[in-house]
């Protein structure tokens, strides 16, 4: 049992981390399966991002009164039960509420799993150990819940958390650590987690909005979109070996991890198509600049200051504050472009179709055809595969149907395309001002 | 020192440059639906119909593109406007109707209006007439034809008389359409023969 301690509870700390991500690509499939739209859809997100950014420090609090491992197995346990209800939701309103517990539960668990590691790996350990599961479940949170939409249901993300934390509550009931006094030794570190809380913001846009682009503009399967979004975790993975081999200083990473991740959010912003491979280059900047700065500003935030727990509570509540604020400025914006894109689009529909080398007769029934598809799906991207197949042409008109079907189809994706556009470059300026947060120098204290 | 503070960032920005000017070049930030036309710009319209079915199809792309001119509308928004179940304004109808004139006065002048002589025989296989009759015209030479009767004479009356507002609202049935059509076309022939006949008379 003793040797499982350390990774249950990194492996807690990434499942509570991966969670606050890994419903984005099984969100088009929780809209369809609990019949919600998509602006109570992205409240699955918000409101376990908001739970978790609120309840840290308060959570961290209480741990400078009673032994860690209680608070910790609560919090671990009560996660588990939240996530099997997540699992069992019926409605839009169960799940959001089944998400807050989960948040609540889980930042008792992450934090008291930071003491916990500290305690069982010694303080550079523990806090490595933490600081890197954090990384790899937010980076890799958004790839397992496609997989696992895909592979099964969106339900299952939920439901494969509830073992690994079950065992958890024992690994961390194991764990002897004493109380640390909850006075306070040094100020929160502003600086580290005004620039994480804006990165956060802009790898909400990286993540929830490619992965809609992906699944519901350009109408991928979450799997796809997960191998897709995969490109993000594995760049994060090489940018370390990227700047050992510069030997760069901690500022300098940090501040070209901004750049990058704006890069790479601009990028999306600018895609000449609605060809994944177009995707990669700028997910893999977004990628290189998540692991150049996030686990150096988490140390930074947490390095050398007391009480421990209440800093990784504020590191923990500026991340899910920035996530929450990323959402609630690019839900708005990319829902209202979504609804304006459908005027353009259908203009280039209507075009198309009037101009189409295709009997009179056959030009009507499919515009009808059309007109239900869109009515039918109003507010999300439609799909007008069912209006040609309902039109039945005669055989020597197919392929003329079926070349008007693909450039139905492109003008979907560019209209998609565009309307994800300004949400993507809103995304790359929250990271250029992370990198202000970063290049501004520090006033100098009077001696 | 210079290169520890620096060169990252120096590597990230030209890995940033590299990619957005590669997606510039090839058409980044422009990838949106395809703009509509100006519908008051000349249209060549084609159609993959003969006969009869070809030039109506001409006749209402050109149509829809000079009320869409009339009413300060694409094309696409008026055939978008018209296809809703709320039943067409007078105004766009007045328009839709003068569009379609334009479209016969234009179909005339570029020389892509058939003669009647080409659309009769179709014309007599769709309608109910006496066969002796259908007999006796199909008998009569194309040039005799084509002087009683002016294709644009008998389209200009049949678009003056026709009720667009049902029409429009019978677009879903093709044979409520022909049946729609067929009596007026039928009363604008005989109208452009009693003119003709007494013009000559």
């Amino acid at each position: 049992m003793r040797r499982a301690v350390a990774p249950l509870l990194a492996i807690t700390v990434a499942l509570v981390l991966a969670d606050s991500a890994v419903v984005t690509l099984a969100l088009p499939d929780i809209l369809q399966h609990l019949n919600t739209d998509v602006d109570q859809v992205a409240w699955v997100l918000i409101a376990f991002n908001i739970v978790l950014g609120v309840a840290a420090v308060p959570a961290a609090l209480l741990f400078g009164r009673t032994q860690p491992r209680i608070f910790t197995a609560v919090g671990i346990a009560v996660f588990a039960l939240a996530s099997a209800w997540c699992a069992l939701a019926g409605s839009i309103d169960v799940l959001i509420a089944a998400r807050c517990i989960q948040a609540l539960g889980g930042a008792l668990a992450l934090v008291g799993c930071l003491e916990l590691l500290v305690a069982a790996q010694g303080d550079r350990r523990g806090l490595a150990v933490w600081v890197s599961a954090g990384v790899i479940g937010t980076a890799t949170g958004p790839v397992m819940g496609g997989l696992l939409t895909e592979a099964i249901s969106w339900q299952a993300i939920f439901v494969v958390q509830v073992p690994f934390a079950a065992l958890a509550v024992p690994a961390a009931l194991a764990v002897r650590a004493d109380p640390e006094p909850a006075a306070d030794r040094h100020r929160p570190a502003v600086r580290p987690n005004l620039t994480l809380a804006l990165l956060s913001a802009a790898l909400t846009a990286a993540l929830f909005l490619l992965v809609l682009l992906v699944v519901e503009g350009w109408r991928h399967s979450p799997a796809t979109a997960a191998v897709t979004v995969s490109v993000v975790a594995v760049a994060a993975l090489a940018a370390r070996p990227l700047a050992r081999v510069l030997r760069s200083l901690p500022g300098a990473e940090v501040a070209a991890g901004c750049l990058l991740i704006a890069g790479g959010l601009a990028g999306l912003g600018l895609l000449p198509s609605a060809n994944l491979a177009w995707t990669i280059a700028p997910q893999a900047l977004v990628g290189l600049g998540l692991g150049l700065t996030v686990d150096h500003l988490t140390a930074q935030a947490m390095e050398m200051r007391l009480p421990r727990a209440k800093h990784a509570g504020w590191t923990i509540a500026a991340r899910h504050v920035g996530v929450v604020l990323g959402l609630a400025v690019l839900t708005p914006v990319f829902t209202a472009d979504l609804r304006d894109a459908q005027e353009p689009a259908q203009e280039a529909i209507t075009s198309l179709v009037l101009d189409a080398p295709l009997k009179a007769a056959d030009k009507i029934a499919l515009a009808q055809s059309l007109g239900d598809a869109l009515v039918g799906q109003e507010g999300r991207v439609p799909d007008l595969h069912q209006a040609f197949v309902e039109a039945n042409f005669a055989p020597e008109d197919r392929t003329a149907a079926a070349r008007l079907e693909r450039d139905l189809d492109l003008q979907l994706e560019r209209a998609a395309t565009q309307a994800f556009q300004a949400s993507f470059l809103i995304g790359a300026g929250f990271a250029l001002a992370a990198l202000l947060t970063v290049v501004v120098p520090r006033r100098r204290r009077a001696p | 020192m210079n290169l520890r503070l620096l060169g990252l960032p120096a590597v990230a920005l030209a890995l940033v440059a590299g990619v957005l000017g590669i997606q510039l070049a090839h058409g980044g930030g422009s990838f949106e639906p395809t703009r509509t036309a100006d519908p008051c710009a000349a249209r060549q319209v084609d159609s993959v119909s003969a006969g009869i079915d070809g030039l109506t199809e001409r006749l209402v792309l050109l149509g829809i593109d000079g009320a869409a001119c009339r009413l300060h509308l694409s094309r696409e928004a008026l055939t978008l406007e018209l296809a809703e179940p709320e039943p067409p304004t007078d105004a766009e109808l007045a328009a839709l109707r003068q569009g379609l004139l334009d479209a016969v006065r234009r179909m005339k002048a570029d020389g892509t209006l058939p003669p009647a002589s080409a659309l009769v025989r179709e014309a007599l296989d769709a309608i109910e007439l006496n066969g002796l009759l259908k007999a006796a015209i199909l008998a009569l030479p194309d040039a005799v034809v084509d002087a009683a009767l002016k294709t644009d004479d008998v389209l200009t009356r049949t678009i003056d008389d026709l009720d667009l507002r049902d029409l429009l609202t019978n677009l879903e049935d093709p044979d409520d359409l022909a049946r729609q059509i067929e009596p007026v076309l039928t009363r604008a022939v005989q109208d452009s023969l009693t003119e003709r006949l007494r013009s000559l008379l």
